[in-house]
Protein backbone atom coordinates (compact mmCIF):
# COMPACT_ATOMS: atom_id res chain seq x y z
CA UNK A 1 0.00 0.00 0.00
CA UNK A 2 2.68 2.48 1.11
CA UNK A 3 4.93 1.32 -1.74
CA UNK A 4 2.12 1.99 -4.24
CA UNK A 5 1.62 5.45 -2.76
CA UNK A 6 5.37 6.13 -2.99
CA UNK A 7 5.40 5.02 -6.64
CA UNK A 8 2.40 7.25 -7.37
CA UNK A 9 4.12 10.26 -5.81
CA UNK A 10 7.31 9.54 -7.77
CA UNK A 11 5.22 9.35 -10.94
CA UNK A 12 3.58 12.69 -10.14
CA UNK A 13 7.06 14.12 -9.55
CA UNK A 14 8.11 12.96 -13.01
CA UNK A 15 5.03 14.31 -14.76
CA UNK A 16 5.57 16.04 -18.13
CA UNK A 17 6.00 19.80 -17.60
CA UNK A 18 3.27 20.41 -20.23
CA UNK A 19 0.74 18.80 -17.89
CA UNK A 20 1.71 21.32 -15.20
CA UNK A 21 1.30 24.16 -17.73
CA UNK A 22 -2.20 22.95 -18.61
CA UNK A 23 -3.20 22.62 -14.93
CA UNK A 24 -1.93 26.12 -14.11
CA UNK A 25 -3.73 27.42 -17.21
CA UNK A 26 -6.98 25.84 -16.06
CA UNK A 27 -6.49 27.15 -12.49
CA UNK A 28 -6.28 30.66 -13.95
CA UNK A 29 -8.94 30.28 -16.64
CA UNK A 30 -11.78 28.72 -14.63
CA UNK A 31 -12.01 31.48 -11.96
CA UNK A 32 -11.94 34.08 -14.74
CA UNK A 33 -14.84 32.40 -16.57
CA UNK A 34 -16.85 31.78 -13.39
CA UNK A 35 -15.91 34.64 -11.05
CA UNK A 36 -15.27 33.70 -7.44
CA UNK A 37 -15.19 36.35 -4.74
CA UNK A 38 -12.38 35.99 -2.21
CA UNK A 39 -11.82 38.28 0.78
CA UNK A 40 -9.05 40.86 0.36
CA UNK A 41 -7.12 42.09 3.40
CA UNK A 42 -5.05 45.27 3.12
CA UNK A 43 -1.36 44.93 3.96
CA UNK A 44 0.38 47.69 5.99
CA UNK A 45 2.41 48.92 2.97
CA UNK A 46 -0.78 49.46 0.94
CA UNK A 47 -2.50 51.25 3.84
CA UNK A 48 0.58 53.46 4.24
CA UNK A 49 0.45 54.23 0.53
CA UNK A 50 -3.23 55.18 0.74
CA UNK A 51 -2.66 57.38 3.79
CA UNK A 52 0.31 59.02 2.06
CA UNK A 53 -1.90 60.17 -0.79
CA UNK A 54 -4.66 61.23 1.61
CA UNK A 55 -2.16 63.46 3.41
CA UNK A 56 -1.42 65.55 0.30
CA UNK A 57 -3.21 68.92 0.60
CA UNK A 58 -6.19 69.12 -1.79
CA UNK A 59 -5.51 70.68 -5.17
CA UNK A 60 -1.77 69.95 -5.10
CA UNK A 61 0.42 69.29 -8.10
CA UNK A 62 1.35 65.62 -8.35
CA UNK A 63 3.67 63.87 -10.77
CA UNK A 64 2.60 60.44 -11.97
CA UNK A 65 5.12 58.45 -13.97
CA UNK A 66 4.07 55.57 -16.23
CA UNK A 67 7.18 53.41 -16.25
CA UNK A 68 5.89 50.18 -17.76
CA UNK A 69 4.72 48.68 -21.03
CA UNK A 70 2.16 46.19 -22.30
CA UNK A 71 4.19 43.21 -21.01
CA UNK A 72 3.62 44.21 -17.37
CA UNK A 73 0.29 45.97 -17.88
CA UNK A 74 -1.81 43.41 -15.92
CA UNK A 75 0.13 44.19 -12.75
CA UNK A 76 0.75 47.93 -12.95
CA UNK A 77 -2.17 49.27 -14.96
CA UNK A 78 -4.91 48.54 -12.37
CA UNK A 79 -2.93 50.31 -9.66
CA UNK A 80 -2.17 53.31 -11.86
CA UNK A 81 -5.86 53.68 -12.77
CA UNK A 82 -6.77 53.50 -9.06
CA UNK A 83 -4.03 56.01 -8.16
CA UNK A 84 -5.26 58.48 -10.82
CA UNK A 85 -8.81 58.00 -9.54
CA UNK A 86 -7.72 58.70 -5.95
CA UNK A 87 -5.71 61.77 -6.93
CA UNK A 88 -8.44 63.26 -9.12
CA UNK A 89 -11.03 62.59 -6.42
CA UNK A 90 -8.83 64.70 -4.10
CA UNK A 91 -8.79 67.44 -6.77
CA UNK A 92 -5.07 67.24 -7.44
CA UNK A 93 -3.55 68.47 -10.68
CA UNK A 94 -1.89 65.51 -12.37
CA UNK A 95 1.29 65.75 -14.46
CA UNK A 96 2.11 62.55 -16.34
CA UNK A 97 5.60 61.57 -17.46
CA UNK A 98 6.86 58.29 -18.96
CA UNK A 99 10.32 56.75 -18.71
CA UNK A 100 9.28 53.82 -20.90
CA UNK A 101 8.55 54.39 -24.62
CA UNK A 102 5.20 52.59 -24.51
CA UNK A 103 4.29 54.17 -21.18
CA UNK A 104 2.52 56.94 -23.06
CA UNK A 105 -0.03 54.49 -24.49
CA UNK A 106 -0.55 53.04 -21.03
CA UNK A 107 -1.18 56.58 -19.75
CA UNK A 108 -3.66 57.30 -22.56
CA UNK A 109 -5.52 54.06 -21.79
CA UNK A 110 -5.65 54.85 -18.07
CA UNK A 111 -6.96 58.37 -18.77
CA UNK A 112 -9.60 56.97 -21.12
CA UNK A 113 -10.73 54.53 -18.41
CA UNK A 114 -11.56 57.35 -15.99
CA UNK A 115 -12.31 60.15 -18.45
CA UNK A 116 -16.11 59.99 -18.18
CA UNK A 117 -16.11 59.48 -14.42
CA UNK A 118 -14.28 62.78 -13.80
CA UNK A 119 -15.21 64.63 -17.01
CA UNK A 120 -11.48 65.02 -17.55
CA UNK A 121 -10.18 68.06 -19.40
CA UNK A 122 -6.64 68.09 -20.69
CA UNK A 123 -4.61 71.13 -19.54
CA UNK A 124 -7.12 71.73 -16.73
CA UNK A 125 -7.05 68.44 -14.81
CA UNK A 126 -3.93 66.88 -16.23
CA UNK A 127 -0.97 67.38 -18.56
CA UNK A 128 0.47 64.46 -20.47
CA UNK A 129 4.14 65.35 -20.74
CA UNK A 130 4.97 62.13 -22.53
CA UNK A 131 8.05 59.99 -22.95
CA UNK A 132 11.67 61.08 -22.98
CA UNK A 133 14.57 58.65 -23.42
CA UNK A 134 17.47 58.84 -20.99
CA UNK A 135 16.24 57.02 -17.88
CA UNK A 136 17.97 58.50 -14.80
CA UNK A 137 19.22 61.44 -16.87
CA UNK A 138 15.58 62.42 -17.47
CA UNK A 139 14.82 62.34 -13.73
CA UNK A 140 18.00 64.31 -13.00
CA UNK A 141 16.88 66.82 -15.64
CA UNK A 142 13.40 67.08 -14.11
CA UNK A 143 14.98 67.67 -10.70
CA UNK A 144 16.98 70.63 -11.98
CA UNK A 145 14.95 72.14 -14.86
CA UNK A 146 11.82 70.50 -16.27
CA UNK A 147 11.92 72.66 -19.40
CA UNK A 148 15.30 71.27 -20.42
CA UNK A 149 13.71 67.82 -20.66
CA UNK A 150 10.23 68.76 -21.83
CA UNK A 151 10.02 71.60 -24.32
CA UNK A 152 6.72 70.28 -25.70
CA UNK A 153 4.14 67.92 -24.22
CA UNK A 154 2.91 64.65 -25.74
CA UNK A 155 0.69 66.57 -28.20
CA UNK A 156 3.56 68.76 -29.35
CA UNK A 157 2.21 71.82 -27.52
CA UNK A 158 4.85 74.19 -26.13
CA UNK A 159 5.23 73.73 -22.37
CA UNK A 160 5.36 77.53 -21.95
CA UNK A 161 1.95 77.82 -23.63
CA UNK A 162 0.28 75.47 -21.09
CA UNK A 163 -1.27 77.36 -18.19
CA UNK A 164 -1.02 74.38 -15.85
CA UNK A 165 2.76 74.45 -16.32
CA UNK A 166 3.08 77.98 -14.91
CA UNK A 167 5.15 77.90 -11.72
CA UNK A 168 6.34 74.38 -12.46
CA UNK A 169 10.10 74.61 -12.82
CA UNK A 170 11.36 71.34 -11.41
CA UNK A 171 10.47 68.42 -9.14
CA UNK A 172 10.46 70.67 -6.07
CA UNK A 173 7.24 72.24 -7.34
CA UNK A 174 5.36 68.96 -6.97
CA UNK A 175 3.80 67.86 -3.69
CA UNK A 176 4.11 64.18 -4.50
CA UNK A 177 5.76 61.83 -6.98
CA UNK A 178 4.34 58.45 -7.88
CA UNK A 179 5.97 55.92 -10.19
CA UNK A 180 4.12 52.86 -11.54
CA UNK A 181 7.22 50.88 -12.34
CA UNK A 182 7.97 47.55 -13.99
CA UNK A 183 11.77 47.66 -13.80
CA UNK A 184 14.50 49.85 -15.23
CA UNK A 185 14.05 52.79 -15.40
CA UNK A 186 11.53 53.07 -12.59
CA UNK A 187 11.22 53.10 -8.82
CA UNK A 188 14.93 52.78 -8.01
CA UNK A 189 15.85 55.66 -10.30
CA UNK A 190 13.02 57.86 -9.01
CA UNK A 191 14.16 57.27 -5.42
CA UNK A 192 17.84 57.89 -6.19
CA UNK A 193 17.56 60.90 -8.50
CA UNK A 194 14.08 62.25 -7.79
CA UNK A 195 12.76 61.68 -4.27
CA UNK A 196 15.97 61.56 -2.21
CA UNK A 197 17.84 64.58 -3.64
CA UNK A 198 14.78 66.85 -3.69
CA UNK A 199 13.05 65.64 -0.55
CA UNK A 200 9.69 65.50 -2.36
CA UNK A 201 7.48 62.79 -0.86
CA UNK A 202 7.14 59.86 -3.19
CA UNK A 203 5.80 56.38 -3.53
CA UNK A 204 5.54 53.63 -6.04
CA UNK A 205 3.60 50.69 -7.38
CA UNK A 206 5.81 47.88 -8.64
CA UNK A 207 5.66 44.44 -10.20
CA UNK A 208 5.82 41.55 -7.73
CA UNK A 209 9.31 40.65 -8.95
CA UNK A 210 10.70 43.97 -7.67
CA UNK A 211 9.01 44.02 -4.28
CA UNK A 212 11.79 42.32 -2.34
CA UNK A 213 14.31 44.89 -3.51
CA UNK A 214 12.07 47.93 -3.16
CA UNK A 215 10.61 47.18 0.28
CA UNK A 216 13.70 48.48 2.21
CA UNK A 217 12.90 51.93 0.82
CA UNK A 218 9.52 51.79 2.59
CA UNK A 219 11.07 50.99 5.95
CA UNK A 220 13.60 53.80 5.59
CA UNK A 221 10.85 56.26 4.66
CA UNK A 222 12.25 56.90 1.18
CA UNK A 223 8.92 55.60 -0.13
CA UNK A 224 5.60 56.35 1.55
CA UNK A 225 4.09 52.88 1.29
CA UNK A 226 4.14 50.58 -1.69
CA UNK A 227 1.69 48.80 -4.00
CA UNK A 228 3.11 45.32 -4.46
CA UNK A 229 2.00 43.67 -7.71
CA UNK A 230 -1.54 42.64 -8.51
CA UNK A 231 -2.45 41.90 -4.86
CA UNK A 232 -1.30 45.42 -3.94
CA UNK A 233 -3.48 46.82 -6.73
CA UNK A 234 -6.48 44.80 -5.52
CA UNK A 235 -6.00 46.01 -1.93
CA UNK A 236 -5.75 49.59 -3.13
CA UNK A 237 -8.85 49.25 -5.32
CA UNK A 238 -10.66 48.14 -2.17
CA UNK A 239 -9.33 51.11 -0.17
CA UNK A 240 -10.40 53.68 -2.80
CA UNK A 241 -13.73 51.84 -3.11
CA UNK A 242 -13.55 51.31 -6.85
CA UNK A 243 -13.34 47.56 -7.48
CA UNK A 244 -11.59 46.93 -10.77
CA UNK A 245 -9.72 44.32 -12.75
CA UNK A 246 -7.15 43.62 -10.01
CA UNK A 247 -9.82 42.46 -7.53
CA UNK A 248 -11.41 40.31 -10.26
CA UNK A 249 -8.05 38.66 -10.99
CA UNK A 250 -7.23 37.71 -7.40
CA UNK A 251 -9.25 34.48 -7.37
CA UNK A 252 -7.38 33.24 -10.46
CA UNK A 253 -4.10 34.26 -8.84
CA UNK A 254 -4.92 32.40 -5.61
CA UNK A 255 -5.98 29.16 -7.36
CA UNK A 256 -2.84 29.18 -9.51
CA UNK A 257 -0.73 29.60 -6.37
CA UNK A 258 -2.44 26.59 -4.77
CA UNK A 259 -1.64 24.44 -7.83
CA UNK A 260 2.01 25.59 -7.78
CA UNK A 261 2.37 24.96 -4.04
CA UNK A 262 0.87 21.47 -4.44
CA UNK A 263 3.34 20.68 -7.23
CA UNK A 264 6.27 22.04 -5.19
CA UNK A 265 5.28 19.78 -2.27
CA UNK A 266 4.82 16.72 -4.52
CA UNK A 267 8.03 17.52 -6.38
CA UNK A 268 10.03 17.67 -3.16
CA UNK A 269 8.50 14.50 -1.69
CA UNK A 270 9.12 12.71 -5.01
CA UNK A 271 12.73 13.94 -5.00
CA UNK A 272 13.41 12.55 -1.52
CA UNK A 273 11.58 9.27 -2.23
CA UNK A 274 13.62 8.84 -5.39
CA UNK A 275 16.85 9.51 -3.49
CA UNK A 276 15.80 6.97 -0.86
CA UNK A 277 15.08 4.38 -3.55
CA UNK A 278 18.39 5.00 -5.34
CA UNK A 279 20.31 4.65 -2.06
CA UNK A 280 18.49 1.38 -1.36
CA UNK A 281 19.42 -0.13 -4.75
CA UNK A 282 22.99 1.15 -4.72
CA UNK A 283 23.75 -0.76 -1.49
CA UNK B 1 -16.41 47.99 -33.81
CA UNK B 2 -13.95 49.68 -36.18
CA UNK B 3 -11.97 47.64 -38.66
CA UNK B 4 -8.65 48.67 -37.09
CA UNK B 5 -9.83 47.52 -33.63
CA UNK B 6 -10.88 44.20 -35.14
CA UNK B 7 -7.53 43.72 -36.93
CA UNK B 8 -5.68 44.75 -33.77
CA UNK B 9 -7.57 42.19 -31.71
CA UNK B 10 -6.85 39.37 -34.18
CA UNK B 11 -3.14 40.27 -34.31
CA UNK B 12 -2.98 40.45 -30.48
CA UNK B 13 -4.63 37.04 -30.15
CA UNK B 14 -2.43 35.49 -32.82
CA UNK B 15 0.78 36.77 -31.23
CA UNK B 16 -0.29 35.76 -27.70
CA UNK B 17 -1.24 32.23 -28.76
CA UNK B 18 1.93 31.96 -30.86
CA UNK B 19 4.07 32.78 -27.83
CA UNK B 20 2.05 30.39 -25.65
CA UNK B 21 2.61 27.64 -28.24
CA UNK B 22 6.25 27.52 -27.11
CA UNK B 23 5.03 25.76 -23.96
CA UNK B 24 4.32 22.79 -26.22
CA UNK B 25 7.61 23.05 -28.14
CA UNK B 26 9.59 25.36 -30.42
CA UNK B 27 7.55 25.92 -33.59
CA UNK B 28 7.14 28.34 -36.54
CA UNK B 29 4.36 30.35 -34.81
CA UNK B 30 6.62 31.09 -31.87
CA UNK B 31 9.47 32.05 -34.22
CA UNK B 32 7.20 34.47 -36.14
CA UNK B 33 6.00 36.14 -32.91
CA UNK B 34 9.53 36.35 -31.53
CA UNK B 35 10.96 37.98 -34.67
CA UNK B 36 8.04 40.40 -35.00
CA UNK B 37 8.51 41.43 -31.37
CA UNK B 38 12.25 42.09 -31.72
CA UNK B 39 11.85 44.00 -34.98
CA UNK B 40 8.91 46.13 -33.90
CA UNK B 41 10.48 46.95 -30.51
CA UNK B 42 13.78 48.08 -32.04
CA UNK B 43 12.09 50.19 -34.72
CA UNK B 44 9.59 51.70 -32.28
CA UNK B 45 12.25 52.74 -29.74
CA UNK B 46 14.45 54.21 -32.51
CA UNK B 47 11.58 56.21 -34.01
CA UNK B 48 10.18 57.50 -30.73
CA UNK B 49 13.65 58.43 -29.42
CA UNK B 50 14.23 60.52 -32.53
CA UNK B 51 10.90 62.34 -32.46
CA UNK B 52 10.78 62.95 -28.70
CA UNK B 53 14.42 63.71 -27.92
CA UNK B 54 16.72 64.32 -30.89
CA UNK B 55 14.22 66.36 -32.89
CA UNK B 56 12.96 68.81 -30.22
CA UNK B 57 15.84 68.84 -27.74
CA UNK B 58 18.90 68.58 -29.99
CA UNK B 59 17.92 69.88 -33.42
CA UNK B 60 15.56 72.39 -31.78
CA UNK B 61 18.52 73.94 -29.94
CA UNK B 62 21.03 73.81 -32.79
CA UNK B 63 18.68 75.05 -35.48
CA UNK B 64 16.13 77.27 -33.70
CA UNK B 65 13.89 79.67 -35.60
CA UNK B 66 15.86 82.78 -36.63
CA UNK B 67 19.04 81.25 -35.15
CA UNK B 68 22.58 81.76 -36.50
CA UNK B 69 22.31 78.56 -38.56
CA UNK B 70 19.06 79.58 -40.27
CA UNK B 71 21.00 80.19 -43.49
CA UNK B 72 21.30 76.40 -43.86
CA UNK B 73 17.56 76.27 -44.43
CA UNK B 74 17.10 74.07 -41.37
CA UNK B 75 14.77 75.56 -38.75
CA UNK B 76 13.00 73.70 -35.94
CA UNK B 77 10.76 75.87 -33.81
CA UNK B 78 10.53 74.58 -30.23
CA UNK B 79 10.78 77.93 -28.41
CA UNK B 80 14.51 77.40 -27.89
CA UNK B 81 17.37 79.78 -28.35
CA UNK B 82 20.58 78.71 -30.08
CA UNK B 83 23.02 76.82 -27.83
CA UNK B 84 26.41 75.98 -29.31
CA UNK B 85 27.15 73.42 -26.54
CA UNK B 86 24.71 71.01 -28.16
CA UNK B 87 27.23 70.51 -30.99
CA UNK B 88 29.15 68.15 -28.69
CA UNK B 89 26.36 65.59 -28.13
CA UNK B 90 25.63 65.77 -31.87
CA UNK B 91 29.27 65.03 -32.71
CA UNK B 92 29.56 62.23 -30.13
CA UNK B 93 26.35 60.70 -31.43
CA UNK B 94 27.54 60.82 -35.03
CA UNK B 95 30.86 59.28 -33.99
CA UNK B 96 29.01 56.41 -32.34
CA UNK B 97 26.99 55.80 -35.50
CA UNK B 98 30.21 55.79 -37.56
CA UNK B 99 31.27 52.63 -35.74
CA UNK B 100 29.32 50.67 -38.36
CA UNK B 101 32.26 51.39 -40.69
CA UNK B 102 35.32 49.42 -39.66
CA UNK B 103 37.65 52.24 -40.67
CA UNK B 104 36.01 54.66 -38.21
CA UNK B 105 35.49 52.11 -35.48
CA UNK B 106 37.74 53.94 -33.05
CA UNK B 107 35.49 56.99 -33.12
CA UNK B 108 32.74 55.19 -31.20
CA UNK B 109 35.06 54.90 -28.19
CA UNK B 110 34.84 58.64 -27.47
CA UNK B 111 31.07 58.55 -27.25
CA UNK B 112 31.09 55.35 -25.22
CA UNK B 113 33.78 56.75 -22.89
CA UNK B 114 31.68 59.88 -22.31
CA UNK B 115 28.53 57.84 -21.64
CA UNK B 116 30.32 55.45 -19.28
CA UNK B 117 31.94 58.30 -17.34
CA UNK B 118 28.64 60.18 -16.94
CA UNK B 119 26.74 57.02 -15.99
CA UNK B 120 29.40 55.95 -13.48
CA UNK B 121 29.42 59.34 -11.77
CA UNK B 122 25.65 59.62 -11.74
CA UNK B 123 25.10 56.10 -10.45
CA UNK B 124 27.84 56.29 -7.81
CA UNK B 125 26.23 59.31 -6.17
CA UNK B 126 22.69 57.90 -6.36
CA UNK B 127 23.71 54.51 -5.05
CA UNK B 128 25.79 55.88 -2.18
CA UNK B 129 23.14 58.33 -1.08
CA UNK B 130 19.98 56.21 -1.43
CA UNK B 131 21.16 52.64 -1.03
CA UNK B 132 24.07 52.97 1.38
CA UNK B 133 23.69 56.05 3.58
CA UNK B 134 19.89 56.06 3.83
CA UNK B 135 19.69 52.30 4.33
CA UNK B 136 22.42 52.32 7.00
CA UNK B 137 20.66 55.09 8.89
CA UNK B 138 17.32 53.24 8.56
CA UNK B 139 18.84 50.11 10.08
CA UNK B 140 20.08 52.02 13.13
CA UNK B 141 17.14 51.56 15.49
CA UNK B 142 16.66 51.78 19.22
CA UNK B 143 16.18 48.12 20.18
CA UNK B 144 14.01 48.78 23.23
CA UNK B 145 12.49 52.11 22.20
CA UNK B 146 9.94 53.86 24.38
CA UNK B 147 6.46 52.27 24.52
CA UNK B 148 7.53 49.67 21.96
CA UNK B 149 5.49 46.44 22.18
CA UNK B 150 7.52 43.24 22.41
CA UNK B 151 5.79 41.72 19.38
CA UNK B 152 3.88 43.31 16.52
CA UNK B 153 3.54 41.51 13.18
CA UNK B 154 3.06 44.60 11.01
CA UNK B 155 4.75 47.47 12.84
CA UNK B 156 7.79 48.34 14.94
CA UNK B 157 8.43 46.08 17.92
CA UNK B 158 11.32 44.92 20.07
CA UNK B 159 11.22 41.49 18.43
CA UNK B 160 11.27 42.97 14.90
CA UNK B 161 14.19 45.24 15.84
CA UNK B 162 16.17 42.25 17.14
CA UNK B 163 15.46 40.33 13.90
CA UNK B 164 16.57 43.39 11.89
CA UNK B 165 19.81 43.70 13.86
CA UNK B 166 20.58 39.98 13.75
CA UNK B 167 19.67 39.70 10.04
CA UNK B 168 21.77 42.69 9.02
CA UNK B 169 24.88 41.73 10.99
CA UNK B 170 24.82 37.99 10.25
CA UNK B 171 24.16 38.51 6.51
CA UNK B 172 26.97 41.06 6.27
CA UNK B 173 29.33 38.76 8.16
CA UNK B 174 28.63 35.97 5.67
CA UNK B 175 30.31 38.13 3.03
CA UNK B 176 33.35 38.80 5.23
CA UNK B 177 35.97 36.48 3.78
CA UNK B 178 39.11 37.54 5.68
CA UNK B 179 38.35 35.15 8.54
CA UNK B 180 37.60 31.46 8.24
CA UNK B 181 33.92 30.76 8.92
CA UNK B 182 34.42 28.43 11.89
CA UNK B 183 33.47 28.32 15.57
CA UNK B 184 31.23 31.10 16.88
CA UNK B 185 31.91 33.20 13.80
CA UNK B 186 30.84 30.25 11.62
CA UNK B 187 27.61 29.90 13.62
CA UNK B 188 26.86 33.59 13.09
CA UNK B 189 27.47 33.35 9.33
CA UNK B 190 25.25 30.25 9.23
CA UNK B 191 22.42 32.37 10.65
CA UNK B 192 23.23 34.87 7.89
CA UNK B 193 22.79 32.13 5.26
CA UNK B 194 19.34 31.34 6.68
CA UNK B 195 18.34 35.00 6.44
CA UNK B 196 19.60 35.11 2.85
CA UNK B 197 17.72 31.91 1.99
CA UNK B 198 14.49 33.33 3.40
CA UNK B 199 15.06 36.42 1.24
CA UNK B 200 15.65 34.27 -1.88
CA UNK B 201 12.50 32.28 -1.08
CA UNK B 202 10.49 35.49 -0.82
CA UNK B 203 11.96 36.66 -4.15
CA UNK B 204 10.97 33.38 -5.79
CA UNK B 205 7.45 33.65 -4.37
CA UNK B 206 7.09 37.20 -5.65
CA UNK B 207 8.45 36.16 -9.08
CA UNK B 208 5.84 33.37 -9.33
CA UNK B 209 3.12 35.79 -8.26
CA UNK B 210 4.21 38.28 -10.92
CA UNK B 211 4.18 35.71 -13.71
CA UNK B 212 0.73 34.47 -12.73
CA UNK B 213 -0.53 38.08 -12.72
CA UNK B 214 0.71 38.47 -16.30
CA UNK B 215 -0.99 35.21 -17.26
CA UNK B 216 -4.23 36.47 -15.71
CA UNK B 217 -3.92 39.62 -17.83
CA UNK B 218 -3.37 37.73 -21.08
CA UNK B 219 -6.19 35.28 -20.36
CA UNK B 220 -8.54 38.14 -19.60
CA UNK B 221 -7.84 39.63 -23.03
CA UNK B 222 -8.13 36.26 -24.76
CA UNK B 223 -11.54 35.80 -23.12
CA UNK B 224 -12.62 39.29 -24.20
CA UNK B 225 -11.55 38.65 -27.79
CA UNK B 226 -13.41 35.35 -27.94
CA UNK B 227 -16.72 37.21 -27.95
CA UNK B 228 -18.97 37.49 -31.06
CA UNK B 229 -18.09 41.21 -31.43
CA UNK B 230 -14.54 40.11 -32.31
CA UNK B 231 -15.78 37.29 -34.56
CA UNK B 232 -14.60 34.67 -32.01
CA UNK B 233 -10.97 35.50 -32.84
CA UNK B 234 -9.48 33.54 -29.90
CA UNK B 235 -11.43 30.37 -30.70
CA UNK B 236 -10.66 30.43 -34.43
CA UNK B 237 -6.97 31.15 -33.99
CA UNK B 238 -6.59 28.61 -31.17
CA UNK B 239 -8.15 25.96 -33.40
CA UNK B 240 -5.93 26.98 -36.33
CA UNK B 241 -2.70 26.89 -34.31
CA UNK B 242 -3.52 23.56 -32.62
CA UNK B 243 -4.43 22.02 -36.00
CA UNK B 244 -1.18 23.25 -37.55
CA UNK B 245 0.94 22.00 -34.62
CA UNK B 246 -0.78 18.61 -34.81
CA UNK B 247 -0.10 18.38 -38.56
CA UNK B 248 3.47 19.62 -38.01
CA UNK B 249 4.20 16.95 -35.37
CA UNK B 250 2.80 14.17 -37.62
CA UNK B 251 4.97 15.34 -40.52
CA UNK B 252 7.97 15.50 -38.20
CA UNK B 253 7.37 11.93 -36.99
CA UNK B 254 7.01 10.72 -40.59
CA UNK B 255 10.23 12.37 -41.68
CA UNK B 256 12.07 10.90 -38.67
CA UNK B 257 10.92 7.36 -39.54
Amino acid sequence: MIRNLENLIIKIGDVDRRVIFVLIGLAVLIPLLTPVSLPIRETPTTVKFYEGIEEIPKGSKVLVSFDYGPSTRPEIHPMNVAVLRHMLRNEHKVYISCLWPDGIYMALDALEDISDEFSLKEYEDYVLLGYRPGAEAVIKGLASDLRKVYTVDANGKFIDDIEMMNNVKNLNDFAYIYSGSAGYPGTFEWVKYGGDPTGVRMSSGTTSVQVNEVIPYVRSGQLIGLLAGMPGAAEYEKLVESPGIAIKGMAAQSFAHIVIVVFIIFGNIAFFLKQKKERKYSK
Amino acid sequence: MTLSAMIGAWIAVFLTLSIFSYLYKDNPFYKIAEHVFVGVSAAYVAAISFWTQIYPNLLGRLFPKDGPLSFTGLEFDFNHSFNILYVFPLLLGLMMILSVFQKFNWMARWGIAYTVAIAAGLKAFGYLNSNVLNQVSASVVSLFGENLPFFNISGDSVFNNIVLLLGTISSLMYFYFSKEQRGNFGKLTRVGIYFLMISFGASFGFAVMGRISLLVGRFRELIAYSEPSYNYSTIWLLFLIIAFLFYHSIREKESNT
